[in-house]
């Protein structure tokens, strides 16, 4: 069979999504084998997806008409610089599959577990899907696989706070993809088509604005909504910090991202269409940016719980990415989208971490963790190395696209949003010090602690991994940025 | 209090809402642009190039036909959740005996009578789904509902009879993987995922192709919502 | 604009709909009331994106012996489709959730859960 370029698209998607149907059927012989096919599922996405980066490093986009329909009759696969961050949710999703293994065997209700594997598959392949298509009713079917794995995953481990977080995550999430819904169905009214790159060229055509400013209104909204911006955020923080570790790292390093995704994408459409007026949508996303940066870190050090810590350090660093986002100059756009990536890298270090701790101690707060630099030296190395990166230290791969994201606010001329973006920074640093001060500095409070050693090695590799790629992305952090210039110019040059 | 204020915001927020409706192009006009772009191509070209005459299957399974394979997905990960939300870790809770309710002897008549005849129509819908209105979702569904009936007069045990172990995992995927094995045979065939053969001569494939996919999600909906349900009522 | 609101009523309908479900969502306390809102929101942004697709006079587009134009617009009925199904996936975890919730706490109502934490 010959195999041409685009058709690693279709196989990045189709791969995992056969996997994830087939897992209930491989692990009913025997329960071992899921966590194994999982693994190897996502080795072989993780296959095509770095075909397809190459791809696109080198030719630039390219697109795959599903059934060989021609745009805009069908649906069309499109591959762009942007849907390069498909190479992170592989990484990620295998790290966090393979960090599973003995976590989730202790963790949660032995029937569960196939499921779990599946819907982590799930989960993995609407995301892929998400980042990779051109058809805007295909990305809302996409976005419902991954909420709906989403959900269930929060709720997986049976604890009765578990369940109630993930009725309140169900809840926002459902409202927010419904007027997603309603506003795809706004562009539909006004365009007739549902194909982006269709839309995009016919809204510039389009005479009554209202309809399509409320579509772009309501879709900005819900997916805040998803993206957890400050004033709607209260879904957050039980979600992240309850769900199993694993977990936590997908949905806090990939799922809220894909929030961020689609506003890039809603940015895409309306530029190209050329003659709409997004000055409100840019300040009200840098504004509320800011305000996320700041509440975010404000919230997190009253934290005890790592994991809330952690939960509440996403919000503030989704509002660096929405604020980087809004500014609309090059180097905001380009520190924005690079930092979507490098903070799916720390964050999973940190909340992979923080599982290895919980998984060898059994406990979650900070004072009942003193001392366990001491215990498990590697671990909490990893965690600091994240815990610099985070609060943006150079030589880590936090620190260049925030400088970016700062020189983005004085291009656009809006300084003042530069320094709330270092205060901001200053906030995290004071929580991060606290949980590093608490790791090595401070007397233990469970003497115990220093008995346990370090993590089996299925959950010890990832996070060490992951630290030392925050270490090497802060080193070659201009190849990111550099890979991705080419497609923020494209956009804002309309 | 809360309330009002909540009813009071929402009434505020209605006004732009029906403002931006009321400048929607008009209702029912069939110069609009839902009608004129993709629509009239669909309508025109459809019957020929798609393989069925009822058009909404055209555009269900052929040209949309990888929303469809999405959706699919979507249901199934919906039985994954449940699954993985309302298992309980030993089967000796599931497993310890209810009171069994007892069922007045009229309904248990009627539906007995019934039974038959609902799942032929059940058949029915899903076969005839690419000529008429109905299709694989909407036959799945009554099957569906048939299990669940079946399960509230002849109890768990019994009705459970209707999906084998040994199958099941297989049944509850078949929407899927027959999705994506048609998609491979398309791929195949025509070089493009879910590509349907086109030349003149072959619509008879076309149509088997579609009717293959309507059969997979009609059993595949079937076994995923009478599997939600068994596990619901298990837990209850 | 109240005559353009006349000739777009099943718009705006469900533009009304969709608000009483979100006040549902909002204002009950009833972890199930709060989902039948949900649900009702669901319906009304279903009865939009098909009411898109109505054209004065239209037929069923299935073609065949007997058809003649107009026909209705197909796509919004197959999109609404996919929707119902993710209406039924969405409604099948909610309500496994509650099960589990009232299990563990033998409530089902908001305020009564909020207490106990």
């Amino acid at each position: 069979m010959m195999v041409s370029w685009p058709h690693w698209i279709i196989v990045a998607i189709i791969v995992p999504m056969a996997g994830a149907v087939l897992t209930p059927i491989i692990s009913r012989r025997n329960d071992k084998a899921a966590p194994i096919w999982a693994l190897f599922i996502m080795s072989l996405t993780s296959l095509a997806a770095l075909f397809l980066i190459m791809r696109v490093a080198q030719q630039g986009p390219f697109s795959y008409l599903v059934g060989g329909w021609a745009r805009p009759y069908g649906i069309e696969l499109h591959f762009d610089e942007f849907s390069a961050s498909i190479g992170i949710i592989c990484l990620i999703g295998w790290l966090a599959l393979l960090f599973s293994y003995h976590y989730v065997a202790e963790s949660i209700p032995k029937p569960r577990i196939p499921y779990y594997y599946t819907l982590v598959l799930l989960n993995l392949t609407g995301m892929i899907g998400f980042v990779m298509t051109g058809d805007l009713f295909n990305l809302y079917v996409f976005m419902e696989i991954l909420s709906l794995s989403a959900y269930a995953l929060v709720a997986v481990s049976g604890e009765r706070v578990a369940e109630m977080a993930a009725f309140k995550y169900l809840v926002m999430g459902a409202v927010s993809s419904l007027i997603i819904l309603f506003s795809i169905g706004l562009l539909y009214a006004v365009t007739g088509s549902l194909n982006m790159a269709d839309i995009s060229t016919r809204l510039a055509g389009v005479e009554n604005r209202l309809p399509v400013m409320l579509a772009l209104a309501g879709t900005a909204m819900a997916l805040m909504v998803k993206a957890a911006i400050f004033p709607l955020h209260i879904w957050l923080p039980d979600a992240h910090a309850i769900a199993p570790s694993p977990i936590s790292a997908i949905l806090s390093g990939l799922v809220v991202k894909t929030g961020v995704f689609g506003l890039l994408r809603v940015y895409q459409i309306f530029y190209g269409a050329g003659t709409y007026e997004l000055a409100g949508l840019n300040t009200t996303l840098i504004w509320l940016g800011a305000i996320s940066i700041v509440m975010g870190a404000f919230f997190a050090i009253f934290q005890e719980d790592i994991k809330m810590m952690l939960a509440y350090s996403t919000i503030s660093n989704v509002g660096y990415i929405v604020m980087g986002l809004g500014l609309a100059s090059q180097y905001g756009m380009i520190g924005a989208t690079v930092h979507i990536f490098n903070h799916a890298l720390i964050k999973a270090t940190l909340f992979l971490g923080a599982g290895a701790l919980m998984y060898k101690t059994g406990y979650r707060t900070l004072t009942d963790l003193r001392g366990v630099g001491k215990a498990m030296p590697l671990t909490s190395m990893a965690m600091s190395i994240g815990a610099i990166s985070i609060v943006g230290i150079p030589p880590t791969a936090g620190f260049l696209c925030k400088w970016y994201i700062a020189l983005g606010a004085f291009q656009a001329g809006q300084p003042a949003f530069g320094f709330a973006l270092v205060f901001g920074a200053l906030f995290i640093f004071i929580y991060y010090i606290r949980m590093v001060n608490s790791f090595y500095f401070q007397p233990p409070t469970h003497p115990e602690i220093l008995e346990v050693g370090e993590a089996p090695v299925s959950m010890l590799f990832p996070v060490l991994l992951l630290a030392a790629l925050c270490l090497v992305m802060g080193i070659l952090g201009r190849i990111p940025l550099s890979f991705i210039e080419p497609a923020v110019t494209r956009m804002l040059g309309g | 209090m809360k309330k009002a204020l909540v009813a009071a915001l929402l009434i505020l927020a209605a006004i732009p809402l029906l403002l931006a409706v009321s400048e929607l192009p008009p209702h029912g006009s069939a110069n609009n642009a839902t009608y004129t772009h993709v629509s009239a191509y669909y309508l025109e070209h459809g019957a020929e190039e798609a393989g069925a005459e009822n058009i909404i299957t055209d555009v269900i399974l052929n040209y949309r036909g990888f929303d469809t394979n999405g959706e699919v997905t979507v249901i199934f990960t919906a039985l994954a959740a449940v699954l993985a939300v309302l298992l309980l870790g030993d089967a000796s809770t599931a497993a310890e005996d209810k009171p069994s309710h007892s069922v007045s002897v009229v309904v248990s008549f009627i539906v007995r009578l019934l039974a038959p005849f609902i799942a032929m129509f059940g058949v029915y819908v899903i076969i005839n789904g690419h000529v008429s209105p109905g299709g694989g979702f909407q036959g799945g569904t009554v099957l569906g509902a048939l299990a669940i009936v079946l399960t509230l007069v002849l109890g768990e045990d019994e009705a459970r009879r209707l999906l084998p172990e040994r199958p099941k995992p297989w049944l509850q995927a078949a929407a899927p993987l027959t999705f994506i094995a048609i998609g491979l045979a398309g791929l195949t065939d025509t070089g493009f995922y879910l590509g349907f053969p086109t030349a003149e001569a072959l619509s008879w494939i076309r149509t088997m192709w579609l009717l293959a996919i309507e059969i997979g999600i009609g059993v595949g909906g079937a076994a995923i919502i009478a599997s939600i349900f068994w596990t619901m009522e298990a837990e209850r | 604009m109240i005559e353009a609101l006349w000739v777009n009523l099943d718009y705006a309908a469900s533009v009304v709909l969709f608000l009483i479900g979100l006040y549902a969502v909002i204002a009950k306390d009833n972890l199930i009331k709060k989902f039948m809102g949900l649900n009702i929101m669901e319906t009304a942004i279903f009865a939009f994106i098909v009411a898109l697709g109505v054209v004065d006079g239209g037929d069923a587009p299935i073609m065949g012996e007997g058809a003649r134009a107009p026909f209705t617009n197909p796509i919004p009925q197959a999109l609404i489709l996919t929707g119902i199904v993710v209406a039924v996936s969405t409604t099948a975890l909610a309500l496994s959730l509650i099960i589990r919730i009232y299990k563990q706490c033998g409530t089902i109502e908001a305020d009564e859960l909020r207490e106990m934490e």
